[in-house]
């Protein structure tokens, strides 16, 4: 019977504690926005190994800060 | 009964299913008691059956129900006198006499030649009470008529049966006395707010249409009533399930009615106040309400067409272990922007947020996250008409199985899109009718997310980001000047 069983499992816990995701949110979306204007001073060259690593870099700590800041004011994703 | 057959085939259906309707001589009903609890939208009714078994290993009860008896009734449950076990109650499917319902209900155990036991069935009706007269002015009072049909059916032989029929407030304006051939003293006998109708002797299979039409009668009740009646005439509940946030949002959008006399004439502010003042209120005027929500609430709003309604006071509790059936819950008083009047109407929107961790559990074995979610919020003596209850789960959820704590009219799985989707989440949609107090149960649902549909959003707006970027890397090498530099 579900009753029972839903009773009797462990409580839900997310990945990342909800306290955390606050600051979390604000530390990723501050490297985000330094490593955004690193890459905006990174000159041109033939192999853009460099402005590919920041750029990559950059997009997934924004994805899990706009993700934490989203949640963080009152948003649930 | 053979002039309805046309053709051959239902002849050999009779005598096929001659057994079943031999169920007419397997049981006699020493006594019969149904007691009718009156009440506003909502009226209660105990039949306690007190049967003796005319043959060896009977074990299943027949109960019969006229046909505006089954439309009324919103719930039944039976069980033996004295014991709390639910018995399992079925609904004949094959019913040769349109208009009489009938049920099976089965004993625990079968009885032998002679054997005795007691079955209690308590019905909840909605929508059998009308207030009588139709309107009233802000200064008058408030009557109900109830009206119900006069003997109780049932396919086996009764003894003796009674109906008592009980007021919650003392004034009984008027009641039914009829003509009935199964006594020989008064047909009805009234005692403080209590009517008896009966005891009746001696009354046969009554089962049939035949003597539906012929015997049975309606008798009315007119009676006051002192508090305001409720109908909520719609609810739309959306749950939704976040896994990032470990939050569950409950939003019910409520559709108020009082459905009590009109109000005749205009709204006075001045009575109002006057009658506020004095502290005598009218009894069909709702002021506000007083919700009981669930423990462990944060971020509650209230709000309405107009906006945020400001006239509420919440005291929350902290949160209890999920599944737990303590006696906990939030406390939330409303204040309508208006006093709610006989035949008024008045729609808001309410919701929360509460911790994941209270309605959610993870189950090990089957790798799958169950969730409980109440059907609604209980307002006790309130019919709700119309239900939708819709809840959403995270994106990428699969494996979706659902057990809601009594049949649905209809179900069906669509795809809500909310914020940062891009596949959208599944969602469950239940509709239902009719609610009342015994309907307050919860729906559980079992999901399973895999891991991958946890990053989707976060890697949707590292997608969105990435695109910035590459935007900024063409930029940066496409030479935008008017005029070339030499």
């Amino acid at each position: 019977p579900p009753q029972a069983l839903h009773r009797a499992i462990p409580p839900f816990a997310p990945y990342i504690p909800v306290a955390l995701l606050p600051s979390l949110a604000f530390i990723l979306l501050s490297a985000t926005f330094a490593l955004a204007f690193y890459f905006s001073t990174l000159p041109k060259t033939t192999l853009p190994v460099r402005e590919v690593a920041v750029a990559s870099t950059a997009s997934i700590l924004g994805g899990f800060g706009v993700v934490a800041l989203f949640c963080s004011m009152g948003v649930y994703l | 009964m053979l002039a309805h057959w046309r053709s051959g085939l239902p002849l050999f259906l009779l005598t096929t299913l001659a057994p079943f309707f031999a169920a007419g001589h397997s049981f006699e009903n020493t006594a019969i008691v149904r007691t009718v609890e009156l009440g506003g939208s909502v009226v209660h009714v105990t039949t306690t059956y007190a049967v003796k078994a005319l043959e060896d290993g009977a074990s299943v009860y027949t109960i019969a129900l006229g046909e505006k008896e089954k439309e009324s009734t919103s719930w039944l449950a039976a069980k033996i006198k004295g014991q709390s076990v639910k018995l399992h109650v079925e609904q004949h499917s094959l019913n040769l006499d349109g208009g009489v319902y009938l049920y099976d209900v089965n004993l625990p155990a079968p009885l032998k030649t002679g054997g005795t036991t007691n079955i209690v069935v308590e019905t909840v009706q909605t929508h059998v009470t009308y207030p009588y007269p139709e309107e009233a002015s802000q200064k008058d009072g408030q009557s109900l008529k109830y009206e119900s049909d006069l003997l109780v059916l049932s396919p086996y032989d009764t003894a003796v049966q009674r109906t008592k029929i009980r007021s919650p407030f003392p004034q009984i304006h008027s009641y039914t006395e009829p003509e009935v051939e199964y006594t020989q003293d008064a047909a009805v006998t009234k005692s403080g707010a209590t009517l008896t109708y009966g005891p009746y002797k001696n009354i046969p299979a009554s089962s049939s249409n035949q003597f539906a039409a012929e015997k049975q009668q309606r008798i009315f009740v007119h009676f006051s009533y002192e508090h305001p009646i409720l109908e909520i005439t719609k609810l739309e509940r959306a749950a939704e399930i976040s896994h990032w946030g470990a939050n569950l949002n409950i939003q019910d959008n409520i559709n108020l009615l009082n459905a009590g006399p009109k109000l005749k004439g205009h709204f006075s502010r001045l009575e109002h106040q006057s009658q506020s003042f004095f502290q005598r209120p009218a009894p069909h005027m709702l002021p506000g309400l007083t919700l009981h929500l669930p423990a462990g609430i944060r971020d509650v709003y209230y709000y309405d067409l107009v906006g945020n309604v400001s006239t509420s006071k919440l005291r929350t509790t902290s949160s209890v272990p999920k599944g737990s059936q303590s006696n906990q819950y939030s406390v939330l008083e409303l204040k309508p922007r208006y006093p709610i009047m006989g035949g008024w109407n008045y729609s808001f929107t309410l919701g929360w947020d509460s911790p994941l961790a209270d309605s959610a559990g993870w189950d090990k074995e089957s790798g799958k996250w169950i969730v409980g979610i109440p059907v609604m919020t209980l307002i006790p003596g309130t019919v709700v008409d119309e239900e939708e209850l819709k809840i959403i789960l995270p994106e990428g959820a699969t494996d979706i199985e659902f057990h809601p704590p009594f049949p649905a009219l209809l179900n069906r799985l669509s795809t809500h899109i909310t914020y940062l989707d891009t596949t959208g989440r599944p969602a469950i949609t239940l509709a239902y009718k009719n609610l009342t107090d015994k309907h307050a149960g919860i729906v559980y649902v079992a999901y399973k997310v895999p891991l991958s549909a946890h990053f989707k959003k976060p890697v949707v707006v590292a997608t969105a980001l990435l695109g910035v970027f590459a935007l900024a890397f063409v930029w940066k090498r496409v030479d935008t000047r008017i005029q070339k530099q030499k």
